[in-house]
């Protein structure tokens, strides 16, 4: 049900149009940029569906990701920011793993369907 | 009864076959993919439907060694529409069977279903030739089955010289390996993809099936992604083969057992009756029967087995000895003996016995129904007819005979190899 509002809000162009100056502001105020994250780094990897995308990011996508989560965590324990010019510029921060969580979803979808499929005898 | 009527029927088609050279049921559509069906009995609910890719191995080069047994792999693997997983399950909810195979020279997609399931099973094959995705996560998984593949063939000593006779014969070409090595340059999804866009051409590819005719499969055929290909360079316009001839030996001084194919090169259409001829096996389990080369084996305590393998437009005919270590030395020699002194100069009973036996063992392979799309196969690719044996003349096969086995052969051992000798030490 909810799901469903948040969708038909997502798809409205007036309200995209109207959060979009806040959105910017929004990430920026939440500070990973400033770690050197993406949003991706950010997911929650301890499902499934999340573990099986990233086990098929190729090896430089991921070295790339734990080079970024260990400097986020050094900088965290250190209380320190990267310096200006090393913040994830917004055209950096890129969904690589979005797509990819998609795909894993749509299958683990397709198989729960078969699995609880019904056949019918015509 | 009904049997008896869907063989007069194959073979009616057959005989037109090969008298014309051409197959009645071979069509081709408007992008030039072809296409050959055989109704077979009408009753019968069984069908099969068969991608077959002129593009095997023998079309590899350097860069891509080892790339056709990966396009083998990626069989009805993840597509732009269906995931593997789909295709797999609703195979399993038709009854259907999806194989894999791949030769020298083609690869070869095969379903076997329902009648009624035929036109899904086109647009399978369609979605295979035309978007699967070969995407690295998929081939780090077929690549382990790649490999198992290539070392369960290093482990069998008969794969293995078998394929040393063809490197032999053909060096580049139809001796390349049908299995990828670890040290195969293929080492990603993208490049199986560039391989199988050479592979992809509509010039290359034939749709054959049974249990339907020619025109409705031409029909599904244009319906499926397959019309959209385009048209590459013709399988003709490709590199001839050339049986060169030399030796490949593989020492393993502490097997057992060791193994010498000696092979000589022959036209397409005369090898399996040749390879008849040479006769070295024994069609009884307990008795010599009247070839040569099966008494010899017989009387002396060895095996040793006769092949042919055609081609489009090469082949080879040998025998295959194996033998204790010890004794493969002598084996070799006596074997090659009995080939220059009673094969090459054949009586005519042996070449009506050799004759006779050959027009069984065709008849036994096309009464499968992989021989049927094998036959169909090479039929609609221009790959020559089938061994015609019906008109065989005994004067010209025992000519043929003379001229095939006086020639300088090839030869692949593996085992004890410091003793066997060398091929141009056999006297040929």
């Amino acid at each position: 049900m909810l799901e469903g509002v948040a969708r038909a809000f997502q798809a409205n162009s007036a309200f995209r149009a109207l959060c979009r100056p806040l959105s910017n502001t929004w990430v920026n105020l939440s500070g990973y940029r400033r770690l050197g994250l993406r949003y991706d780094d950010l997911l929650r990897e301890e499902t499934p569906i999340i573990q099986e995308a990233i086990s098929r990011l190729n090896r430089e996508e991921i070295d790339l990701r734990n080079y970024r989560h260990r400097r986020a965590f050094q900088l965290s324990l250190s209380h320190q920011e990267l310096a200006g010019p090393q913040w994830t510029k917004p055209e950096d921060d890129i969904k690589y793993l979005q797509p990819l969580i998609e795909e894993v979803s749509q299958e683990h979808a397709e198989r729960d369907a078969f699995n609880s499929m019904t056949s019918v005898r015509k | 009864m009904l049997c008896s009527k869907a063989l007069s029927k194959l073979t009616a088609v057959r005989a037109y076959a090969s008298a014309s050279g051409v197959a009645p049921t071979v069509l081709s559509t408007a992008n030039g993919i072809k296409v050959a069906a055989i109704e077979g009995q009408p009753d019968s609910p069984l069908a099969s439907i068969s991608l077959v890719i002129n593009h095997g191995s023998r079309f590899e080069t350097a860069l891509t060694s080892g790339a056709a047994h990966y396009l083998k792999a990626f069989g009805f693997r993840n597509t732009q529409e269906r995931t593997s997983f789909r295709t797999v399950r609703e195979a399993e909810l038709n009854g259907a069977t999806l194989t894999a195979s791949a030769t020298r020279e083609n690869i070869t997609y095969t379903v076997q279903c329902f009648r009624d399931a035929l036109p899904y099973f086109v647009d399978i094959l369609g979605d295979i030739a035309a978007a699967t995705k070969f995407s690295e996560h998929e081939f780090r998984d077929i690549a382990k089955l790649v490999k198992f593949e290539s070392l369960g063939a290093r482990e069998n000593p008969v794969a293995r010289v078998l394929d040393g006779v063809h490197q032999a014969a053909f060096r580049g070409g139809l001796g390349n390996s049908l299995y990828a090595l670890d040290s195969s340059p293929v080492q990603t999804g993208d490049a199986v993809r560039e391989y199988a866009a050479s592979a992809m051409q509509s010039g290359r590819l034939a749709v054959v099936a049974t249990g339907v005719d020619a025109p409705t499969l031409a029909a599904l055929v244009a319906e499926s992604k397959l019309a959209g290909l385009t048209s590459g360079t013709a399988a003709a316009a490709d590199a001839k083969a050339k049986f060169t001839g030399g030796g490949h030996q593989i020492y393993e001084s502490a097997a057992p057992v060791s193994y010498y194919a000696l092979a000589f090169g022959s036209e397409p259409s005369s090898a399996p009756v040749l390879a008849s001829l040479l006769g070295a096996q024994r069609r009884l389990k307990w008795g010599a029967g009247a070839s040569p080369l099966a008494k010899l084996a017989f009387a002396e305590g060895f095996s040793a087995e006769s092949f042919s393998f055609s081609y489009s437009d090469a082949a080879l005919v040998g025998v295959l000895v194996s033998a204790p270590s010890a004794q493969i030395q002598a084996a070799v020699e006596k074997v090659a003996e009995v080939v220059k002194s009673s094969v090459a100069k054949a009586e005519p009973e042996a070449v009506a016995r050799a004759v006779a036996a050959a027009r069984l063992d065709v008849a036994e392979a096309q009464a499968t129904q992989q021989g049927v799309i094998r036959e169909l196969s090479m039929l609609a690719l221009g790959q020559g007819p089938a061994a015609s044996l019906e008109s065989v003349d005994g004067a010209a096969l025992s000519q043929v005979a003379a001229k095939v086995f006086s020639a300088k052969p090839v030869a692949a051992s593996i085992g004890l190899s410091q003793t066997t000798a060398y091929v141009d030490t056999l006297g040929f």
